[in-house]
C-alpha cells in the first residue's frame, strides 16, 4: 500500500493535483478525477490508461517541457509541471476530434493514395502536421545539458528485476561474478508486487544483493538496445536532480535477459475506450498506489485467469458485474468514458472492463541481438531460440510458463474501424483488413503500410493481434505469418538522451584575450576560434573593416595570429628520407636555414594537405599543415613511418607554439625594433628560416609569404603568446599596424593566387589540374602518389584551376556556377572583391577547354549571369617581387 | 557497429576509439605496371570474412595495429604491432 504520510502537489495543465509519496504522475491523476490521459495519433479519440506499465503510448504528457513522457511510470515529484499533448483546448474537449468524421476519406495508407501530386502534400503538410502527431519538440536552445552519457563494463548484466533476474544476480554475485541488475520500475520485484496469487516479493533475496559489493542496481532504467559485442543501450530516467535522462553504454561478457512477459489486449469494438484496461494495471492500481479503479467493473477472460483479479477487485471494494468470455464482446459503450459492454446477447452497465488478455514474452531485445522466435501453440507465444552466445534468457520471457488465453489465430476477428489493434497511430482490424486486401499480405509489408507495430510502443500492444489478424485473413498459420524484425530502441528513446549533453570542445590560441579586447568578431574553424576581422571605430561595416586591415597590410604592415596552424617537429637520421617519400616535393636536399613548399597526394595523386617544411638542422624539420588537416597528417607521416625501422621522432608542437605572421612593406622595420637577427634581404632571403630571439623571446622566423608582401612567420612557445603578440603591435605604433583576421588574410592570398587546400581543391584535385605542377618532384624515384602523378602528368587535363577576374562591379559568391556558350563549365572555389582590381577576383574550376587565357567566361550571380575573363597569373604582383624586397 | 579491438598496448577498447585505415595491402614497386598500381589504389577485396586490416589508435596509444577481423561477424580474432 502506499505511504500516505507524504503529501505533496504539482501542476497540471495550470490545475494543482495533490500527490502522495509514490504516486506516479499517472496515478497521481487518475486519483484527482483524470480519465483521459491523451487523445489518439490520428483520430483524436480519448484515451485513458491501459497497461500502467510503459509499455503502452496511452499516458504520454509533456513533463517540464520533455514531450512523450510515460506519466505511468514517472514518479510524481513536488512542483513539476505536467501539460496534455496533441489535443485542443483540453484533453477533455479536443476540437481536433472532428477529425475522425472524415474517416472515410482516410482509410489505411490514405496519404499513399491522396498524395499522387506534390501540390496535394504541400497542401495538407501544415494541416497534417497540426493534427497528428505526438508532443512538441522543446526548444533546441534549452534543456540539452540535462542528459548525459556513462559508460560502465561489469562481467554479467541481468536485464529485470523481477523473480527470475533476481535469482539469476543473486546466483551470478554468489559465483564470484560482478553483476549490474536493470530494471525499469521503481521498485525490484516485477509482478510480484501486484500479483498477490504470485507469491511475495523476495524481500531476502533483494537484501542480499543490495547487500553485495559487487552487485550495482540501476532501478528506472530500461535497456533498449542489445548490440554487437554486448553492448547494451541503458536509459536511466532521473539518475540525479540535475538530470533529466542518463545513456549508459553498459558493456557485459554475459547478459541475462529477464525482462519477463507483459499483457496485450484483446480487440473488439470501442476496446480503447477510457474505462477499459488491463488486468495487470488494474492489479497495480489496487496493489502499488492504494487506488479504487472503478466502481463497477466487467472482466473479459478466457477461463480461471479472472479468478485472481476478481479477487483483488473485491478486495478493493468493486462491485464485479460480471466476467465474460473474450469471444462473447461485440463493443465497450460509452462516448468518453466506458458505461457499459454489449455482448452478442446482452448489455451490462459498469465503468470498468478488465482484460485478462494474452502473455507476450518480452522478448525483443533477444530478437534484437540474433536470437529467433518461434511460434508455440500451446503457450500461445512466439518463444525465443538460439540466442547468440553469451545472451541467455530467464523467467518468463522464454515462454515457459505461459499459457494460451484465446485460439491463436484467432476463430473469429471483429473487423470494425473502431475496433483497434494499434493503439499508437489508430490501425484497426478492418485497416489490416483492407491493407492485406490491397495485396499487403505479408506481415512485413503490412507492416509498413499500415504503420503497425511501427510506433511509440514498438509494437508491444499490437504485434501478437495484428499477427493474428494477419493469420486469420489470410488463412495461414501463426507461425507461417511470423514475427517482425525487431530493432532498436525498444522501447522508445528521447532524442535528446542519445545526443547526451553538448560538450563542444572549443579551441582559444595563446592571444584570444588580446583578440578579445581588440574588437574581434569571431569565427568558427574545425574547434578553433579565429578572428574574421576586427572591428574598429573608423569602420561601419564587414567589407569596409577588412578593406582597412588589408590596405595596412598592403602599404603598410599587419599582423595575424596564425596559432592555429598545424605544427609538427620532425626529428631523426631518416627524417629527411621520410618527407621525401611522402610529400611530392623533395626535402633531404634542402639545406639547414631554408624553408620549401609542398603538398602531400594519396597514391592516386589526389591532394590532401600542403603547408611549408623548414630545415632547421641536419635531422630537424618543422613542417606546417593547415589547421584542420593536424591530425591526418601526422596520421598519415606515422603510417607510412610503420616497419619501416626508421630513425624519425614526429612530435605535435601545435598546442606548444604561438605563431604570427607580421607582413606588409614595413614588418622589417617593426621586427628590427625587437630582434638582433640580420633581416636584411641578403641574410635572410625569402623561403628562409632562423632560429632567433624576439623581444627576449626564442622563436623560429620562417621568411614566407602567404599575404604577398615581405613578411616572417614567427613561431614561439605558447606561454610568450599575448606578450609577443602585445609587443609586436607595440613597435608597430609609429607604422600605424593593424592586426588582421582570417577574412583578410583570404582576400590577400586570392590575389596572390594562392590556393587553400580543401577550399579550392576537393577530392578529385591532382597538382597538375590544380596549377602547380612544380610541386611534384617526378624524378624522385618514389613518393606516395608518384606512380598516378606521372600518368596525370601526360594526361589531357579534364579541368583546371584558374583565376577569373570579373569584366564589371558584379561580385559573385563562392561556389557560384559557371557558363560557357550557355553549357556549366565549372564552379568558383574563392572569390572577393579585389580592392586593387577595382573588381571581384578568384579561382574557379573549369572544364579544361575553357580554361585558357584570356577566355570569356559566364559566372552566376544573384540569379543572373555575369561576364569573367580567364587570367593567367596572381591578380597582385604576379613576379612576386614585393615578397622579396 | 559496438565490437571491441584487442589493442596490443591498451588491451579491450571500443571500436569507437579508433580510426579505420583499410584492408592491408602490398604496396607495388615504384616501376611496377599501371595495372598492378590500379589495383593497388582503387579495388578492394571486401572479404566476406577474415581480413587483413590497418587500425589507427585514435583515443589510446595513437599507434597504428593491425587486426585479423571476421567482416561478417565483426568479431576481432587478433590485433598485433604491425611487422
Amino acid at each position: 500500500m502506499a505511504d500516505t504520510s507524504d503529501r505533496f502537489s504539482f501542476q497540471f495543465d495550470g490545475e494543482t493535483i495533490e500527490a502522495r509519496s509514490g504516486d506516479t504522475v499517472a496515478s497521481a491523476l487518475y486519483r484527482a478525477g483524470r480519465r483521459i490521459f491523451t487523445r489518439s495519433f490520428k483520430y483524436h479519440r480519448p484515451r485513458g490508461l491501459l497497461c500502467l506499465a510503459g509499455k503502452c503510448p496511452n499516458c504520454m504528457m509533456h513533463v517540464d517541457g520533455t514531450p512523450n513522457v510515460r506519466a505511468c511510470i514517472t514518479p510524481a515529484r513536488a512542483g513539476m509541471a505536467v501539460r496534455h499533448q496533441n489535443a485542443y483546448p483540453s484533453l477533455d474537449h479536443d476540437w481536433l476530434a472532428a477529425v475522425q468524421r472524415f474517416d472515410r476519406l482516410m482509410p489505411v495508407g490514405w496519404y499513399y493514395k491522396a498524395m499522387t501530386h506534390k501540390w496535394s502534400w504541400h497542401a495538407a503538410e501544415p494541416f497534417i502536421r497540426k493534427v497528428a502527431g505526438l508532443g512538441v519538440a522543446p526548444d533546441p536552445g534549452k534543456g540539452s545539458k540535462d542528459y548525459e552519457h556513462a559508460w560502465m563494463h561489469t562481467e554479467a548484466a541481468v536485464i529485470g528485476g523481477g523473480r527470475a533476474g533476481l535469482q539469476a544476480a543473486l546466483d551470478l554475485a554468489m559465483g564470484g561474478a560482478q553483476v549490474v541488475l536493470i530494471d525499469d520500475q521503481p521498485e525490484l520485484g516485477g509482478h510480484l508486487r501486484y500479483r498477490r496469487r504470485a507469491g511475495a516479493v523476495p524481500a531476502g533475496t533483494i537484501a542480499q544483493l543490495r547487500s553485495l559489493p559487487s552487485v550495482e542496481i540501476i532501478s528506472r532504467a530500461h535497456c533498449f538496445g542489445l548490440y554487437e559485442g554486448n553492448l547494451l543501450g541503458v536509459l536511466q530516467a532521473n539518475p540525479h536532480a540535475g538530470a533529466i535522462e542518463r545513456l549508459i553504454h553498459l558493456r557485459a561478457k554475459r547478459v541475462i535477459v529477464a525482462t519477463g512477459a507483459y499483457e496485450v489486449p484483446f480487440t473488439f469494438q470501442n476496446n480503447d475506450l477510457p474505462g477499459v484496461m488491463l488486468s495487470t494495471a488494474v492489479q497495480r492500481f489496487i496493489h502499488l498506489h492504494g487506488i479504487k479503479p472503478g466502481a463497477s467493473a466487467v472482466i473479459v477472460a478466457n477461463g480461471a485467469q479472472a479468478d485472481e483479479v476478481a479477487d483483488d477487485l473485491r478486495g478493493a471494494g468493486v462491485e464485479l458485474v460480471t466476467v465474460l468470455a473474450p469471444d462473447e464482446v461485440i463493443a465497450a459503450l460509452g462516448s468518453s468514458h466506458v458505461t457499459g459492454i454489449q455482448t452478442h446477447t446482452s448489455r451490462f452497465a459498469c465503468d470498468l472492463i478488465v482484460m485478462c488478455g494474452q502473455r507476450v514474452p518480452d522478448a525483443g531485445l533477444l530478437h534484437q541481438a540474433g536470437g529467433k522466435l518461434v511460434w508455440n501453440q500451446e503457450r500461445g507465444a512466439f518463444v525465443p531460440v538460439d540466442l547468440p552466445a553469451n545472451v541467455s534468457a530467464a523467467g518468463e520471457v522464454t515462454g515457459a510458463s505461459l499459457s494460451r488465453a484465446m485460439p491463436l489465430p484467432p476463430k473469429h476477428v471483429p473487423f470494425h474501424k473502431r475496433s483497434f489493434v494499434c493503439f499508437c497511430s489508430d490501425v484497426s482490424t478492418a485497416d489490416l483488413r483492407d491493407g492485406i486486401r490491397e495485396g499487403f499480405d505479408h506481415i512485413e509489408t503490412l507492416k509498413r503500410y499500415t504503420t503497425l507495430t511501427m510506433g511509440p510502443c514498438q509494437g508491444k500492444m499490437c504485434q501478437l493481434a495484428g499477427i493474428g489478424a494477419c493469420a486469420h485473413e489470410t488463412g495461414r498459420t501463426m507461425a507461417e505469418t511470423g514475427v517482425t524484425t525487431a530493432r532498436p530502441p525498444n522501447p522508445s528513446v528521447s532524442l535528446g538522451a542519445l545526443a547526451g549533453a553538448r560538450h563542444h570542445p572549443i579551441r582559444r590560441t595563446p592571444m584570444h584575450d588580446a583578440h578579445d579586447q581588440s574588437g574581434t568578431v569571431w569565427m568558427d574553424m574545425g574547434e578553433w576560434k579565429r578572428p574574421r576581422y576586427y572591428k574598429s571605430a573608423s569602420c561601419i561595416s564587414e567589407r569596409s573593416c577588412v578593406e582597412e586591415e588589408y590596405r595596412a597590410v598592403r602599404e603598410r604592415v599587419g599582423l595575424i595570429d596564425v596559432s592555429t596552424l598545424g605544427k609538427l617537429d620532425v626529428k631523426g637520421r631518416d627524417a629527411g628520407r621520410l618527407l621525401d617519400k611522402v610529400y611530392t616535393n623533395r626535402f633531404s636536399d634542402l639545406k639547414p636555414g631554408r624553408v620549401r613548399y609542398s603538398v602531400l597526394c594519396d597514391e592516386a595523386g589526389i591532394v590532401l594537405d600542403d603547408g611549408t617544411i623548414s630545415r632547421l638542422a641536419e635531422d630537424h624539420y618543422f613542417i606546417t599543415t593547415t589547421t584542420g588537416n593536424l591530425d591526418f597528417v601526422q596520421q598519415w607521416l606515422e603510417w607510412w613511418l610503420v616497419g619501416t625501422g626508421w630513425d624519425v621522432h614526429i612530435t605535435n608542437v601545435t598546442g606548444g607554439h604561438a605563431a604570427v605572421n607580421l607582413a606588409g612593406p614595413r614588418a622589417r622595420d617593426v621586427l628590427k625594433t625587437l630582434t638582433t637577427c640580420d633581416l636584411s634581404s641578403k641574410a635572410f632571403p625569402y623561403m628562409a628560416c632562423r632560429q632567433a630571439e624576439v623581444a627576449g623571446v626564442p622563436a623560429l622566423l620562417l621568411r614566407i609569404g602567404f599575404v604577398g608582401e615581405t613578411g616572417w612567420e614567427i613561431h614561439f612557445p605558447a606561454e610568450y603568446g599575448e606578450y609577443l603578440w602585445t609587443k609586436v603591435l607595440e613597435a608597430g605604433e609609429v607604422f600605424d599596424i593593424r592586426p588582421f583576421g582570417v577574412e583578410a588574410q583570404r582576400l590577400l592570398r586570392l590575389e596572390k593566387r594562392h590556393v587553400i587546400v580543401g577550399v579550392d581543391t576537393d577530392a578529385l584535385s591532382n597538382p597538375y589540374e590544380a596549377g602547380m605542377a612544380w610541386v611534384a618532384k617526378l624524378d624522385k624515384p618514389d613518393f606516395i602518389g608518384r606512380n598516378a602523378l606521372s600518368r596525370q602528368a601526360e594526361a589531357v587535363p579534364q579541368q583546371s584551376l584558374v583565376g577569373f577576374i570579373m569584366n564589371d562591379d558584379a561580385v559573385p559568391q563562392d561556389g557560384a556556377a559557371i557558363l560557357v556558350d550557355g553549357a556549366l563549365a565549372g564552379r568558383v572555389t574563392s572569390t572577393r572583391y579585389s580592392p586593387k582590381n577595382g573588381k571581384a577576383v578568384g579561382l574557379a574550376w573549369v572544364v579544361a577547354k575553357a580554361a585558357t587565357e584570356g577566355a570569356e567566361i559566364q559566372i552566376r550571380v544573384n540569379g543572373s549571369m555575369a561576364g569573367a575573363r580567364i587570367v593567367p597569373e596572381a591578380f597582385y604582383d604576379p613576379a612576386g617581387e614585393r615578397l622579396r624586397m | 557497429m559496438s565490437f571491441l579491438i584487442p589493442c596490443p598496448h591498451c588491451g579491450n577498447r571500443s571500436v569507437y576509439e579508433f580510426r579505420f585505415g583499410g584492408e592491408v595491402k602490398v604496396r607495388p614497386q615504384p616501376d611496377a605496371p599501371a595495372a598492378e598500381w590500379m589495383e593497388y589504389s582503387y579495388t578492394k577485396a571486401n572479404e566476406a570474412g577474415v581480413q587483413k586490416e590497418w587500425w589507427f589508435h585514435r583515443s589510446g596509444c595513437r599507434q597504428w595495429i593491425q587486426a585479423l577481423r571476421n567482416t561478417t561477424t565483426n568479431e576481432v580474432l587478433e590485433a598485433f604491432f604491425p611487422e
